[in-house]
């Protein structure tokens, strides 16, 4: 994988770029593809292009949902970490959390949208009030956390595209925004999880609870930091944007309580309702939710607490994969593992349809992120000099590697790097970005 | 097939509006009822949750189906009368009856073959439909008040107010409402307990069909003592359970069966407190937990703001510093 010139600052530039590689010829394509399957869904209905029944009135598009949201827990997390418990520092990884939450968001709506029946009828919640539903909680949160997304989307547009006549009204609404941002998605993350709560006696008792909620707040938390591990090394392989591992490391260490917390409650949950013994009962259930507990959370865990695992890049992210996969596992189990034994109509198998959809929607995900971060700052270093300098050690590195070794070509590196360091300590620096 | 004894003695095929019989269930339910329900509680199950009494109490004067299924055949007359009653399209490939008998969007109600399972080589056979439950999963469930359960005890669908979202049909216990999949704009689709009927005190159309007397109309305290008063008169035959009585906080449709219920594939597993109860104890948190966040954010965030102010006039204060010195 070679090391590119930084198109993310390209943001810096007035030319909206979008850089074609195969790989994103392909990701083209099957967003391409996914947009004729929403037109084919939208003239023949829900049914035609999947395998749901009255018996799995609810499946894959759920558990993706389920899925999205929680991932998209990061920025939800990241930003109350940053603007109310004054972990300042970690300022420089939000944005990319904000932009991967604000389109997880927008693609959950999309599905929820493509989910639904009487589609245009979307608004009715607005004018009847079924509030005794969590449903209705959860229309209301996840629909008002996106508006507000979006438009905190605009402080990072207005830097790029300057609207003054805009300034005044963002400024004045910035701190309700905060608030809203990290108050909704609690309510929302807790009510994905809560639907199931109504399926007391089908959904089986290893995931039913009354705590669901609360699980659902807790996973969506502590997952925040290992989905910002997970983009920050993406972000580094494509753009070569430096990896904040002293940030990581602080952050997946908060992750670590969170999930002992988790494990503790879920432990004395399953005590309490006396369902221990069918956890560590040997049957299929059981076992699936000692993986997802056991290599999903604990493993994890233990590794997030480990120093010489916060330490490297590799390890970092293996242990953030683990985790990730010990969510959308539990979504999993929640949406259809769980349920499978009750609807006793023989396993659900989604449609290729079905599965496009979700592969689709993935897919425009990357691409519009993508697309952001190279035409939006973005990636914006609260200290530029030293993210501009961690960008040259890039550099350097990459053309030491180039050099195939040769003792004066390192020499010639060493020496450049200097220059670009010394250089950067007598150019001006550019404010604090704002946000 | 089991002979149920007291059919005699049972107004067979009579309207439940006929004022004799509604005479004749209140004496039952006053003088024999009551006495039965006494001396047939040993044999119920042990409430859990005292709200279920209150419940039922509260609905006692609600409409209710008696299904006693020892008298059921097979024939499918009701739900045949159903599907004509209710303009419901007839398909081939969503049989009424028989074993593959579905609930499904022009199937209201069936009448499943569950096969020989009560173990006397006889086959037995289940009428499926809404439960109309007295406090419905699917009424809770819904965000924007489609679904509705009226006075009379029938729980109604309003189809233009429903956005498809089929919470509905994850929230029901009887896994009871299906959803036109074929339909561009799918809606939802289940028995209505032949509300416009219903509602004017009539019985259900299934009810009146019924050639072998299996189903019983009337209010819900009445079924319940008739439910109990032919299992105290025939212990031998009847499973001592009245299938709906608590079941999720009780249901307006009552099943009678000389099978255990679980043979026959009706889930008994499904706790006694109403399922809304639970996310009610959930959704009510809501206004208080919200406050309380908000309350916390507030402090954290007057307490930062503080912090910050009190470091930049920290800076100004050593940049004035500086500026005195040099």
């Amino acid at each position: 994988m070679t090391i590119r010139t930084t198109p993310y600052r390209a943001a810096t530039r007035n030319r909206w770029t979008f850089t074609m590689t195969p790989l994103r010829g392909l990701l083209v394509a099957i967003v391409g593809v996914f947009l004729a399957l929403v037109a084919y869904r939208f003239v023949f209905g829900v049914g035609a292009p999947t395998n749901l029944t009255d018996r799995w009135p609810w499946a894959l598009w759920t558990w993706w949902k389920l899925t999205g949201v929680a991932l998209a827990g990061a920025g939800y997390s990241t930003a109350l970490m940053v603007h109310f418990l004054g972990r300042d520092r970690w300022h420089d990884v939000e944005r990319g959390a904000f932009v991967l939450s604000l389109f997880g968001y927008l693609m959950v709506c999309s599905a929820l949208i493509l989910d639904l029946g009487q589609w245009y009828n979307a608004w009715h919640p607005v004018v009847y009030w079924g509030y005794h539903s969590v449903m209705f909680e959860l229309f209301w949160c996840i629909g008002s956390y996106t508006v507000v997304q979006v438009v905190e989307f605009l402080y990072i547009f207005e830097e790029r595209v300057p609207m003054p006549r805009f300034r005044p009204i963002l400024k004045r609404i910035y701190v309700p925004l905060l608030f809203l941002g990290a108050i909704l998605p609690v309510f929302h993350q807790s009510a994905l999880c809560s639907l199931y709560v109504l399926a007391k006696g089908r959904l089986d008792p290893l995931w039913w609870s009354l705590l669901l909620p609360v699980f659902a707040v807790m996973t969506s938390f502590y997952v925040g930091p290992p989905v910002i591990a997970a983009e920050n090394v993406a972000a580094k392989r494509i753009y070569g944007r430096p990896v904040h591992m002293r940030i990581l490391g602080e952050m997946v260490r908060i992750s670590a309580a969170v999930m002992f917390v988790y494990l503790v409650l879920k432990m004395a949950d399953y005590y309490v309702r006396g369902v221990l013994p069918e956890l560590f009962s040997g049957s299929a259930l059981g076992n699936i939710a000692l993986l997802e507990l056991g290599v999903g959370v604990l493993l994890p865990m233990c590794m997030f607490m480990s120093r010489s695992v916060r330490m490297s890049r590799s390890k970092l992210v293996t242990a953030s994969a683990l985790t990730i996969f010990g969510v959308v596992l539990n979504r999993f189990n929640i949406v259809i593992t769980g349920m499978a034994a009750s609807t006793g109509a023989g396993m659900y198998r989604p449609h290729w349809m079905e599965v496009w959809f979700v592969i689709g929607l993935a897919a425009a995900v990357c691409l519009a992120y993508l697309f952001v971060v190279e035409n939006f700052p973005v990636y914006v270093e609260k200290d530029v000099i030293a993210s501009e300098a961690a960008f040259a050690e890039a550099e350097a590195e990459r053309k030491a590697r180039e050099a195939v070794g040769s003792l004066p070509a390192r020499r010639a590196v060493r020496i450049e790097t200097r220059e670009v360091r010394v250089r950067q300590k007598h150019s001006v620096s550019t404010g604090p970005p704002p946000g | 097939m089991p002979v149920d004894e007291d059919i005699g003695s049972r107004p067979g095929g009579d309207a439940p509006s006929n004022p004799g019989r509604r005479t004749f269930l209140k004496g039952v339910a006053i003088a024999a009822g009551t006495a039965s329900i006494a001396a047939a509680s040993p044999a119920t199950r042990k409430r859990e949750d005292p709200a279920v009494e209150e419940l039922a109490a509260e609905h006692a004067r609600d409409s209710a189906l008696l299904i006693n299924l020892t008298q059921c055949v097979g024939c499918g007359k009701c739900a045949q009368a159903c599907k004509v009653d209710n303009g419901l399209e007839w398909r081939e490939d969503q049989p009424v009856k028989g074993p593959d008998a579905a609930l499904a969007s022009s199937n209201w109600t069936v009448v499943h073959s569950e096969g020989s399972v009560g173990g006397d080589g006889e086959p037995r056979f289940v009428r499926q439909q809404c439960m109309h439950c007295l406090e419905p999963a699917c009424v809770s469930a819904c965000f924007v008040k489609a679904l509705e359960k009226t006075e009379s005890g029938a729980v109604v669908y309003d189809g233009n107010r429903c956005v498809g979202c089929r919470y509905c049909q994850m929230a029901c216990p009887f896994s009871v409402p299906t959803f036109e999949w074929e339909e561009t704009f799918g809606r939802i689709s289940k028995c209505d307990f032949c509300f416009e009927r219903t509602s004017l005190g009539k019985p259900t159309v299934c009810a009146e069909v019924c050639p072998r007397g299996a189903l019983t109309f009337g209010r819900r305290d009445e079924m319940i003592a008739e439910a109990h008063r032919r299992i105290g008169a025939m212990p031998e035959t009847y499973v001592p359970h009245v299938y709906g009585e608590t079941e999720v906080g009780g249901t307006s449709v009552l099943y009678i069966s000389d099978v255990d219920f679980e043979l026959l594939g009706f889930r008994t597993s499904l706790p006694e407190t109403p399922l809304p109860e639970y996310t009610w104890q959930i959704t009510r948190l809501i206004p208080p937990v919200a406050t309380g966040i908000f309350a916390t954010l507030l402090a954290l965030y007057i307490r930062r703001r503080r912090a910050i102010l009190d470091a930049e006039d920290a800076a100004m204060a050593a940049e004035a510093d500086a500026e005195v010195t040099s």
